[in-house]
């Protein structure tokens, strides 16, 4: 199920405004179950957000012909030395 | 003596130098005084009056050597400064040639601090609208810092413990001594040209105030505020405060800090996230509830239990009518039938059948009688028919042909009953009883008349 546009925080403030508009009360059932529905998508959207777990660490070399390339970096303090 | 006699007369030039070569004799020395007049040329040279009290002195400071001055000397500024006495011969102005200034009080870097702080602040790069606010959830950070350095070391392993999920581009740059300020603003650069880059780190570990001074500069301070993208400072310790700092988007006390700053949200987020969803439930709950009991209550309502009674009681009433009725249609059948049966039974007793045998019979009688008296009638018009018949009969020309005699035709049909119609060789027809002929007359005898006899029938 794809969220229409959403990056975290823009998912975020809608959530909460999904909320605030639920809370309030005054909806028709319906409408009060697709926003409920929609709210719970965009909770786990960002719930998911969080969890990612990769992290990559890299540094930059410049190449010889100028341009920045982009390497893991250890750290072993001889392999960094530039 | 006669003082016009033996007298040396100098050219100006010849004793300017001779001044000049004195003065030279001074070689270094140190002078302190105010700064007064102070002109600073678009060569980059600057020419100044050092002066105390009682007295004054024109200076010089050229560029090559005043490239280096980190302050800006002003007008009332108290300094030392160390140099060699010359002649300005032009003028005659006997004047110092300054190859290094300081303030007097404050060191040098120390005044350079606090004029660049006060001149951008006057510019508005602090002002807190300019700063953009750091990403709640960032997914790459770039650092600039010295790859070698503590402050690396130390956002790593903060960043490990949190278990952030966020990937590290570290831009390698020097970050003290000759360059490194340059260097800095090409990261800055460099990382706001990357479209994956969310947040960056400029930091190093803890320093005195020329280790830190990269992060002083003019050129450091431009390039952070017009960064795009959002700068966390994180230079030396709590204490130390650089210009950076003041126009970076957020300062960091320490580089540990700064990785906390850009990892932090990540739990809070969660709480804040499960905090919603546990609202969400909540309010939906609470409003189906609310509808439900908004529906029984209604289900309750009166309107809803006497409708279904009066239906109830209507139903009955219909039952109890068409019950009624059907007992009413059979007891009239009932009646009918028994009304017939007596009339039967009257009938009966009137013995109509009886009566109507006897009529049958009598009629029967009659028919007969009818039949019978048609018959006799019958035959004795039959008779009389006979009887008639024969006499007819006996009349009949045809009777009369049985008895011998013929008829004569002639050739029109007329029959003839004189000779005399006739002419012999005429064609006569003859009718037989039995059969006709066909006749010439050869001869007629007239006047021959036949005389009834006693063959007459008298009636």
């Amino acid at each position: 199920m794809e969220l229409k546009v959403k990056d975290f925080e823009s998912a975020l403030k809608s959530l909460e405004d999904i909320v605030v508009q639920l809370e309030a009360g005054d909806l028709t059932l319906d409408r009060a179950l697709e926003l409920f529905e929609e709210g719970i998508r965009i909770s786990r959207f960002c719930s998911s957000k969080l969890d990612e777990a990769e992290r990559k660490v890299e540094i930059l070399i410049k190449a010889a012909d100028g341009t920045m390339k982009e390497v893991p970096f250890t750290e072993d303090v001889e392999a960094n030395e530039s | 003596m006669d003082l016009f006699a033996q007298r040396k007369i100098y050219s100006v030039y010849d004793i300017t130098s001779e001044i000049k070569r004195s003065l030279d004799k001074f070689g270094i020395l140190w002078v302190q005084g105010e700064i007064s007049n102070f002109k600073h040329h678009s060569s980059g040279h600057m020419y100044f009056s050092l002066k105390d009290q009682r007295a004054q002195m024109k200076a010089a400071f050229f560029r090559n050597n005043n490239l280096y001055l980190k302050f800006r000397p002003e007008d009332g500024m108290e300094v030392i400064v160390r140099g060699r006495l010359s002649v300005y011969e032009p003028r005659g102005d006997y004047q110092m040639i300054v190859e290094y200034m300081e303030p007097v009080g404050l060191g040098s870097l120390q005044l350079a601090f606090d004029q660049l702080k006060e001149k951008l602040r006057k510019e508005g790069l602090f002002e807190d609208l300019h700063k953009i606010p750091l990403p709640l959830l960032p997914r790459k950070v770039g650092i600039i810092t010295s790859p070698t350095g503590a402050a690396i070391r130390d956002i790593l392993r903060i960043l490990k413990r949190r278990n952030a999920s966020l990937d590290v581009l570290i831009y390698p740059a020097r970050v003290q001594g000759t360059g490194a300020a340059e260097e800095v603003v090409a990261g800055i650069r460099y990382l706001n040209s990357r479209r994956d880059i969310d947040v960056i780190i400029a930091g190093r570990g803890g320093g005195s105030i020329e280790d830190l001074w990269a992060f002083n500069e003019e050129i450091v301070a431009r390039a952070i505020y017009q960064s795009e993208l959002p700068l966390i400072s994180a230079v030396g310790h709590e204490v130390d405060y650089t210009i950076a700092d003041f126009v970076a988007d957020m300062r960091a006390p320490t580089p540990s800090a700064a990785a906390e700053m850009v990892s932090g949200a990540r739990e809070d987020l969660r709480a804040t996230v499960a905090s919603f969803g546990g609202r969400l439930n909540q309010a939906i709950r609470r409003g189906i509830e609310r509808r439900r009991l908004n529906l029984e209550r209604l289900a309750h309502n009166k309107a809803f239990t006497v409708a279904p009674n009066k239906i109830r009681d209507l139903q009955q009433r219909f039952d109890e009518g068409a019950m009624r009725m059907a007992q009413a249609m059979r007891r009239f059948c009932y009646a009918i039938r028994h009304r017939e049966r007596l009339i039967a039974t009257r009938l009966h007793a009137l013995d109509l059948r009886r009566l109507l045998d006897h009529k049958k019979q009598i009629l029967a009688h009659s028919r007969q009688g009818l039949i019978s008296g048609t018959k006799t009638c019958l035959a004795a018009e039959r008779s009389r028919f006979e009887v008639a018949v024969g006499k007819i009969d006996a009349l009949s020309p045809l009777a009369i042909l049985r008895r011998g005699f013929a008829l004569c035709r002639d050739a029109k049909g007329i029959i003839l009953k004189n000779a005399a119609d006739v002419s012999c060789g005429d064609q006569v027809s003859v009718t037989l009883a039995l059969g006709s002929l066909e006749c010439e007359v050869k001869k007629t005898n007239e006047n021959y008349e036949l005389r009834m006899t006693n063959y007459e029938l008298k009636n």
